[in-house]
């Protein structure tokens, strides 16, 4: 049993031109189109072509992770505080969250097909209670009626892992 | 901070040599997405139902399909980039001018500005790749207007404080209707009002009278002449900025 173990986890979304879903598809060109603005002013003699080279001859172009993000925001919003994409053993999303990182993996400025990024997603706290098998049982703080907590049970799985832990 | 270190060096900072800490980590696992659930229970489950884990593959969601996607601008494309952010209240005015054209009015043109804090701090993400930020307010005092027939944009935001070694500025970056990049520049504050903001509306800026004077400021030294806003208004109601600002498109 581990009662009073509380973790987050962190679910790292990739989006690349393979897209299929209409969200991806939207946040993948218009982060895209917004790298397209903002590298300008990391590369103003147009030097570099991609990402990769860009950072690491100019490693102020980091910031660009954070204000490409501004494209990938009203996105975000959309998805009302639920992780998308991992569901619980019922087959329903079910993991709150609030924070967020993006990261532009790959791109470059004269080759869309290279644009490739990633949203981590950041859970609300979940008491970790038990692991069934490969499962984990865990709660959402709050979601109780009198003695009686209501629980999710779900599968780590490829791109979610427990992002920090905490005993109490 | 690294964003100030870098405005701190301007330009110059661009022609550095160094190893980047790429984000080795986002780089490494990208490209091998399916078949690695390493699932090791032994639970044999006995459901035969569509959906029912089975130990090495995991359920996908089912559910009523929504919420609908819809095409989102940047959250960049405001006029109000206050955000959370608190202090004297602040419009800013900027025109923009096309050289090319007699210096006439250029609309359609596409600002970007961005500036601190009442502290003296930037939105950014801090520290290490681990950090998450909250979504709902990560770009405080950041905005992108689009000119009008006049050339003008105009933002509602809160004047800003100082940091170490730099006067009170705010960024411009101006690109045409098409997205190329036209200026990266900066905007001066006359040091009068910056002192009566800072020595008077104290329940905001905590720090005085900022460190740097234009005069001393390595960006506006030299060209403080082109650079300098007009500031007009009062702690009580508030200040109003208004620019020119002159490109070649």
């Amino acid at each position: 049993m581990m009662q009073n173990t509380l973790i987050r986890l962190c679910y790292r979304k990739v989006i690349n031109n393979q897209a299929t879903k209409p969200w991806e598809q939207y946040v993948f060109e218009d982060t895209y189109k917004e790298f397209l603005l903002q590298v300008q002013f990391y590369n103003q003699e147009k030097i570099y072509t991609s990402f990769g080279e860009l950072v690491a001859q100019a490693p102020a172009a980091e910031q660009l992770h954070f204000l490409v993000s501004a494209a990938a925001v009203g996105y975000i919003k959309q998805l009302q505080g639920k992780v998308p994409d991992i569901a619980n053993s019922l087959g329903r999303l079910f993991l709150p969250f609030e924070n967020f990182r993006f990261e532009i993996i790959n791109s470059d400025i004269r080759d869309r097909s290279k644009h490739q990024v990633a949203i981590n997603f950041y859970t609300d706290q979940l008491v970790w209670h038990e692991t069934i098998g490969y499962q984990l049982l865990v709660s959402v703080p709050g979601k109780q009626e009198g003695d009686e907590t209501f629980t999710e049970l779900f599968s780590l799985q490829p791109y979610l892992s427990i992002y920090s832990i905490k005993k109490l | 901070m690294e964003r100030k270190h870098f405005f701190k060096n301007g330009l110059a900072a661009l022609g550095l040599m160094a190893l980047a800490p790429l984000a080795n980590s986002c780089k490494k696992d990208s490209e091998e997405l399916s078949g690695t659930t390493t699932g090791t229970g032994t639970g044999t489950s006995t459901g035969t139902g569509t959906g029912t884990t089975t130990g090495s593959c995991t359920v996908s969601p089912t559910e009523t399909e929504g919420p609908f996607p819809t095409k989102t601008p940047s959250s960049l494309v405001t006029g109000d980039i206050r955000s959370d952010r608190t202090g004297v209240p602040f419009t800013i005015k900027i025109t923009i001018n096309n050289q090319s054209n007699s210096c006439a009015a250029l609309s359609g043109a596409i600002v970007d500005i961005w500036h601190c804090d009442k502290d003296g701090n930037y939105s950014e993400y801090g520290g290490t790749g681990m950090q998450s930020t909250n979504y709902t307010s990560v770009h405080f005092l950041r905005g992108r207007q689009t000119t009008d027939s006049s050339g003008l944009v105009q933002f509602t935001s809160i004047f800003p404080g100082w940091y170490s070694g730099r006067a009170p500025h705010i960024h411009v970056h101006v690109y045409n209707a098409s997205g190329k990049s036209l200026l990266v520049t900066q905007i001066a504050f006359p040091t009068d009002v910056c002192n009566t903001v800072y020595t008077t509306a104290t329940n905001y800026y905590t720090k005085g009278k900022q460190d740097t004077s234009n005069a001393s400021d390595n960006v506006f030294s030299d060209s403080l002449a082109t650079e300098l806003a007009t500031v007009t208004g009062s702690v009580s109601a508030g200040y109003t900025l208004t620019h020119v600002v002159t490109v070649a498109a």
